[in-house]
C-alpha cells in the first residue's frame, strides 16, 4: 500500500470531492471510489518519487520532533526556505515526512 | 451503450441472486464458450467471497469437491477460467481454514499430487493448476475485504504450511526435466507466499535454487524478482546466520555481472545489480554488526561500487548505477550510528571507499562528448539531468562523512586539470569537478574549508567555451554567495565573471540567479561594485536579452543592492534605474489600448513591483531574523515613496484606459502591494491618494485585487488614527459596491466574494470598533456571508468560514452583531449544516468546525436554540441522519468548548453520516 498522505492535497481533495459526488448520485459505489483513491495513492507516490527532483534548502530552529509509526514530524520556528532564486521566511513550519524507500511496496498493511 | 448497461445490470443482479449457487455450474460446462465459462467461474467467486453466509448448511463438502473437480477439468485451459476457479477455491479456503479445515493446504497438495480427486488432467497440467492455486491463495488474502485481526490470524495459519509448500517448490525447481512454464510459475508462487512474512531461514534452499536459475536467460527476469523479494524481507535481519550464507552466493554472481558489462548486456547487469543492492540496502546494519565477517561485507560493498561505476553514460549505455545511490546513504547512516569502537574501525575501512565513491560519481556525472550528447533524445537528456541531481544529493550527504577534506581533494584535482599544460583537459572533466563543489556548497556551510579562496582564484582560468560548463560556473558562484558575504574581498574576483555572462541569453537562468543570490547575501558589501552592476543590468534590460521572469529577478537583485547603499546615493540611483522604464510606460500609456501594448505595460509594472518587493530600508543587516511587520520610525522621503508619488499621475492615466483589463489592474495593485509590504509605515504619505485611486478603480470595475490591497492598508494602518479616515471611507465605499454585486448576482465573481470576506475578517480583527457606527453595515455583510456559503469554490468558502468565526467572536461587544445573530442565527446554522451535510466539499469540514467552535465558545445558549430548531425538520440536511443521531450531535457540539480538534472530528462524522459514507473503507481516516 502506498502512503495516503497526499490525499490531503489540492489534487487529492478535488478527486475526493468528485468521488463523493459520484457516490451521492449513486453512479459509483464506495468500494469503487476506494479503488480509485488507492490508485491515486500509488500514482502520486510513484510520480513524486520518480519525476520530481526540485530541491529546496531550509534552516530554522527545531522546536519539536517525533517519530511515530514510521512517520517523522518536525515543528520548526523561524524558518528560511532557499530555492536557487527565492528566499521565503516563515514563523512556524510543520514537516511530515515518511520513508520514500517504502513507497509502492507492501510495507504498510 | 444503453443495452450494454442494461445487460451489465442484469448480470450483476443474477450474480447476487440465490440461484447463482446453482446456475454457475451449468455455465462451466465444456460445451460453453470461454466467456460464458469465465462468467460462471466469476459468479462462483462472487458467491463465495461476498455471499458466503447464504451457502446452505451441509453444502460445504460438495462445493469443495465440485470446485476441485472443475479445476481439474480446466487445468489445461482456458487459463482465465482456471485462474478464476482457483481464486474461488482460495476464497473458500480462507473462509474455513481457521475453524473447519485447518489442513486445507496439505489436503490440496495431496489431492493434486496424487490425482485422486483430479482425475481429468495429466501430471503436468495438474502441477500447473496446483501452482496457480498456491499462487493465488496469498493474493486472495491480500485483496479480499477481511478485518485486520482476522487477516493476520489467517496469515499465520497459512505460514504454518510454508514448509510443505516450500519443499514441493524446491523439488520442482531442482528437477532437471521440469519444463520452463512450471519453473516460472514456481517462482511466481514463491513471490506470492513471501507476502506472508516467511522467515529467510525457512527459504534458504529455495533461494539457492533461484540463484541457480539466473544462468537461464528465459527465467532470468522472474528469478531476479523472486530473489529480490526473498532478500528484501525486512524480517531477515533476525536470521543473521542465514544472511551470512547469502553474501557469498551473491558475490558469486560477480563473474556473470562482469561478463554482462563487457558484452553490453544491460538487462543482466541491471538484474544482478538489483540483487546486490537489495542485500546491501536491506541488511546493511545487520551485516555491519557481524564484525568478524567484515571482509565478506566489504566484498559486497566493492561489488556495489562496481555497479555504481558501470562504464558508459546513464541512461543510454547503462541503467544500473542509479540503483545503487540509496545504498551509499544507508551504509553511511549505519556506520555513523554504530558505537564508538566499531565506528572507528569501520571509518578506517570505509573513508577511502567513500573517497573512491566521489571519484566514481563525478566520473558518472560527466557530460558525454558533444556529438554524442547532441544525438541523445530529449527524454534521455531529462533522465540524465535527474540522475545528476541524485548524484549531487549523494555528494552533499557524503560531505557529512568526509568533511572539508573532500573539498580539498576536489580543489587539488581541479587545480591539476587547469594548470597541467602537458595533458589538455576536456571541459566535461572540469565541469564535473565544479558540479561536485556546487553540490556541496549549495547546502553545506563551507566556511570550515580553506580551499574556497583558491577555487575562486581558479575560476577565471577556466575557458568557458561551452554552455553547460559556463552554467555550472555560474551556479557554483551562486552557491558561494553566503560564503562571499563573509569574505567580501573576493567579490571583486567573481563579479566580473557574472556580469560578463549576463549579456549571454544562453546563460540567462544560471547567471541571473547568481547575480540575485550575490545581491541578496552580500548587499552590504557591494557599494564599490554598485555602478558596474547597475550599468550592466540596465543595459541587458534595455536590450531585452532575458525573458520576463529573469528580468524580474534582475530587478529583485537591484532592489537588494540599492536598499543597502548609503542613503544619500539611493534616490539618484533609483531614479536613474526606473526613469527609462517609466518613460517607456508613459509612451505606452499614451497609445490607444491594444493587445500589442498590454503585455509591455504589464511587464514594466511587474519590473517595478519586483524592484520594490526587495527594496527594504526597514530591514537592517539581520540575516536570520524572520520578517514581520515591525513598527519602526518612518523614514522621511523614502525613495520608493518619491518614485511612486512621481509615477502616480501616470498610473492614474494607465488605469483610466485599462480599467476593464484585470491583468493591468492586478499589475498596478501589485506595485502598491509589494511596496506596502516593504515600506510598511513609510507608505503613509501615499495612503490618501491610494485610497482615492482604489475607490475610483473599484467603482468603475470591481476586482479582487483592489479588495486585497485595501486589506493590506487596513492591516498596516488599522491602528493609526490620522490615516484611518480615508481608509474607512474606502472601506464603506467598496462595501456598498460589493453589496450591490450581491444584489445583482455574485455567482460569477467568487474571487471578489472571497476577497470581500477576507477584507472584513481583517477589519474585524484589526479595528472592530468600526462596526459600531451605522456607516458600516455588518448585518449586510452577515447576509452576504450566508450567500457565500452556497458557493462551490473552496477558497471562497474558507474565507467565509473565517469571517463568521471572527464575526461571532464579537457578538458581545458589537450590538449589531448580537442583533443579527439573534434575528438570523438559525439561518446561519441552517446554511452551515447544509454545507457540512453535502453541499460543500468534505475537505472543508474543519473550517466549518471553526465557525461552530466560535459559536459554542461565544454564544452557547443561542447556539443551542439554533441547532435544535435547524435540525428539527426530518431529513434535514440529509435523509441518512436519524433523530437520535441529531440529538447526539447537538449535545456533542454544545459540550465542546475546549478542543477544536474534537469539534473537527464531530463535524467530520456528521459530514460522513450525511453522505452515507460513515463506516466505509473509502472514507476511513488515514
Amino acid at each position: 500500500m502506498a502512503y495516503q498522505l497526499y490525499r490531503n492535497t489540492t489534487l487529492g481533495n478535488s478527486l475526493q470531492e468528485s468521488l463523493d459526488e459520484l457516490i451521492q448520485t449513486q453512479q459509483i459505489t464506495p468500494q469503487l471510489a476506494l479503488q480509485v483513491l488507492l490508485q491515486f495513492d500509488k500514482a502520486i507516490n510513484t510520480a513524486l518519487a520518480n519525476r520530481v527532483r526540485n530541491r529546496v534548502n531550509f534552516r530554522g530552529s527545531l522546536n519539536t520532533y517525533r517519530f511515530c509509526d514510521n512517520v517523522w514530524t518536525f515543528v520548526l520556528n523561524d524558518v528560511e526556505f532557499r530555492e536557487v532564486t527565492d528566499l521565503v521566511k516563515v514563523d512556524k513550519v510543520k514537516i511530515v515526512a515518511c520513508d520514500g524507500k517504502n513507497t509502492g511496496s507492501n510495507a504498510a498493511d | 451503450m444503453d443495452k450494454k448497461n442494461v445487460a451489465q445490470k442484469w448480470l450483476t443482479q443474477a450474480q447476487a441472486s440465490p440461484q447463482a449457487w446453482h446456475f454457475c455450474w451449468a455455465l462451466l460446462r465444456p460445451d460453453k464458450v470461454p466467456e460464458i465459462q469465465f462468467f460462471g467461474a466469476s459468479t462462483l467467486h462472487a458467491k463465495i467471497s461476498s455471499h458466503w453466509s447464504d451457502l446452505p448448511p451441509g453444502q460445504l463438502d460438495s462445493l469443495r469437491s465440485q470446485l476441485i473437480t472443475q479445476i481439474g477439468q480446466f487445468a489445461s485451459g482456458p487459463k482465465l477460467v482456471l485462474t478464476r476457479l482457483c481464486v474461488a477455491l482460495a476464497s473458500l479456503v480462507l473462509h474455513v481454514l481457521a475453524e473447519t479445515w485447518p489442513t486445507a493446504v496439505p489436503d490440496l497438495l495431496c489431492a493434486f499430487q496424487t490425482g485422486e480427486s483430479v482425475t481429468e488432467a495429466d501430471g503436468q497440467a495438474r502441477c500447473l493448476a496446483l501452482l496457480e492455486l498456491l499462487a493465488v491463495l496469498p493474493e486472495e488474502l491480500q485483496s479480499s475485504r477481511i478485518p485486520a485481526s482476522r487477516r493476520s490470524q489467517l496469515r499465520s495459519a497459512l505460514a504454518v504450511d510454508w514448509s510443505s509448500v516450500c519443499s514441493l517448490l524446491q523439488q520442482l525447481l531442482q528437477r532437471p526435466d521440469a519444463p520452463c512454464p512450471v519453473r516460472e510459475r514456481v517462482l511466481r508462487c514463491v513471490s506470492s507466499w513471501l507476502t506472508l512474512d516467511i522467515a529467510l531461514k525457512d527459504s534458504e534452499g529455495l533461494l539457492e535454487s533461484c540463484l541457480a536459475l539466473l544462468k537461464e536467460s528465459e527465467l532470468f527476469d522472474t528469478a531476479v524478482e523472486t530473489i529480490v523479494s526473498i532478500i528484501s524481507q525486512p524480517d531477515c535481519q533476525r536470521f543473521a546466520d542465514s544472511l551470512l550464507k547469502v553474501v557469498p552466493q551473491v558475490l558469486g554472481l560477480q563473474e556473470q555481472l562482469k561478463k554482462a558489462v563487457q558484452d553490453g548486456d544491460m538487462e543482466t547487469s541491471h538484474g544482478i545489480c538489483r540483487i546486490a543492492v537489495a542485500l546491501g540496502e536491506t541488511h546493511c546494519r545487520t551485516l555491519l554488526e557481524q564484525v568478524d565477517h567484515w571482509q565478506g561485507f566489504q566484498a559486497l560493498v566493492s561489488m556495489i561500487m562496481s555497479c555504481t561505476g558501470t562504464p558508459g553514460h546513464y541512461p543510454v549505455d547503462e541503467t544500473s548505477s542509479s540503483l545503487t545511490l540509496t545504498f551509499w546513504y544507508t551504509l553511511q547512516d549505519d556506520i555513523t550510528s554504530l558505537d564508538a569502537e566499531r565506528q572507528t574501525l569501520y571509518l578506517q575501512i570505509y573513508r577511502p571507499v567513500y573517497f573512491q565513491l566521489v571519484d566514481v560519481l563525478l566520473q558518472k556525472a560527466c557530460f558525454p562528448r558533444d556529438e554524442d550528447y547532441a544525438a541523445w533524445s530529449a527524454d534521455d537528456k531529462e533522465q540524465f539531468k535527474t540522475y545528476r541531481v541524485d548524484i549531487s544529493d549523494t555528494l552533499m550527504y557524503v560531505y557529512e562523512l568526509l568533511g572539508p577534506e573532500l573539498l580539498r581533494s576536489l580543489y587539488d584535482k581541479l587545480g591539476t586539470l587547469l594548470t597541467d599544460t602537458t595533458h589538455p583537459s576536456s571541459w566535461q572533466d572540469i565541469e564535473a569537478l565544479l558540479f561536485g563543489f556546487q553540490s556541496i556548497a549549495e547546502t553545506v556551510d563551507v566556511s570550515y574549508s580553506d580551499v574556497i579562496p583558491g577555487l575562486i582564484g581558479l575560476i577565471p582560468l577556466i575557458t568557458a567555451n561551452n554552455v553547460q560548463l559556463a552554467e555550472t560556473i555560474m551556479f557554483t558562484i551562486g552557491s558561494l554567495a553566503e560564503w562571499l558575504a563573509d569574505h567580501s574581498l573576493m567579490l571583486a574576483s567573481v563579479l566580473p565573471v557574472v556580469l560578463h555572462g549576463l549579456s549571454n541569453a544562453d546563460l540567462s537562468v544560471a547567471c541571473v540567479s547568481a547575480l540575485k543570490r550575490i545581491c541578496r547575501e552580500c548587499r552590504h558589501d557591494l557599494h564599490l561594485h554598485a555602478n558596474d552592476i547597475m550599468a550592466v543590468s540596465q543595459a541587458v534590460l534595455v536590450k531585452d536579452i532575458h525573458k520576463s521572469p529573469q528580468c524580474m529577478w534582475i530587478m529583485q537583485a537591484l532592489g537588494f543592492l540599492l536598499s543597502a547603499l548609503p542613503s544619500d546615493e539611493i534616490l539618484g540611483k533609483l531614479l536613474s534605474l526606473v526613469t527609462p522604464h517609466i518613460q517607456q510606460l508613459e509612451k505606452l500609456a499614451n497609445e490607444p489600448p491594444s493587445s500589442a501594448n498590454k503585455l509591455p505595460i504589464v511587464h514594466i509594472l511587474g519590473l517595478l513591483s519586483d524592484l520594490f518587493s526587495t527594496f527594504d530600508l526597514n530591514k537592517q543587516s539581520e540575516r536570520s531574523e524572520v520578517m514581520r511587520p515591525v513598527q519602526t520610525q518612518p523614514h522621511h522621503n523614502n525613495p520608493v515613496v518619491v518614485v511612486l508619488q512621481q509615477a502616480f499621475p501616470l498610473i492614474q492615466t494607465i488605469l483610466s484606459k485599462w480599467l476593464n483589463e484585470p491583468e493591468v489592474v492586478e499589475a498596478v495593485c501589485a506595485v502598491f502591494e509589494k511596496s506596502l509590504k516593504t515600506l510598511l509605515h513609510d507608505f503613509a504619505p501615499l495612503v490618501t491618494q491610494l485610497c482615492e485611486l482604489i475607490g475610483q478603480m473599484f467603482s468603475a470595475y470591481p476586482q479582487a485585487s483592489a479588495l486585497d490591497l485595501t486589506r493590506q492598508l487596513v492591516h498596516i494602518f488599522g491602528c493609526e488614527k490620522d490615516l484611518f479616515s480615508p481608509i474607512i471611507a474606502l472601506l464603506e465605499l467598496i462595501t456598498n459596491i460589493t453589496m450591490s454585486i450581491f444584489q445583482l448576482g455574485s455567482r460569477d465573481h467568487p474571487d471578489v466574494v472571497e476577497s470581500f470576506m477576507q477584507l472584513h475578517t481583517q477589519a474585524l480583527r484589526r479595528k472592530s470598533d468600526l462596526y459600531l457606527s451605522d456607516r458600516l453595515d455588518i448585518k449586510a455583510v452577515f447576509y452576504c456571508g450566508i450567500l457565500s456559503f452556497k458557493f462551490p469554490e473552496a477558497p471562497t468558502l474558507k474565507a467565509t468560514c473565517l469571517l463568521f468565526t471572527e464575526l461571532i467572536s464579537h457578538c458581545e461587544e458589537i450590538p449589531a452583531v448580537r442583533e443579527v445573530l439573534q434575528e438570523d442565527g438559525k439561518l446561519l446554522l441552517q446554511t452551515l449544516l447544509e454545507a457540512i451535510g453535502g453541499q460543500s466539499p468534505r475537505s472543508l469540514a474543519e473550517h466549518f468546525a471553526e465557525v461552530l467552535f466560535s459559536a459554542s465558545c461565544n454564544c452557547p445558549s443561542m447556539l443551542s436554540v439554533w441547532l435544535r430548531e435547524a435540525l428539527l425538520p426530518p431529513g434535514f440536511p440529509s435523509s441518512h441522519l436519524t433523530t437520535e443521531y441529531k440529538e447526539h450531535f447537538c449535545q456533542q457540539i454544545l459540550r465542546e468548548q475546549v478542543s477544536k480538534r474534537r469539534m473537527k472530528d464531530i463535524v467530520k462524522e456528521f459530514a460522513l453520516l450525511s453522505r452515507g459514507l460513515q463506516g466505509t473503507e473509502y472514507a476511513a481516516n488515514y
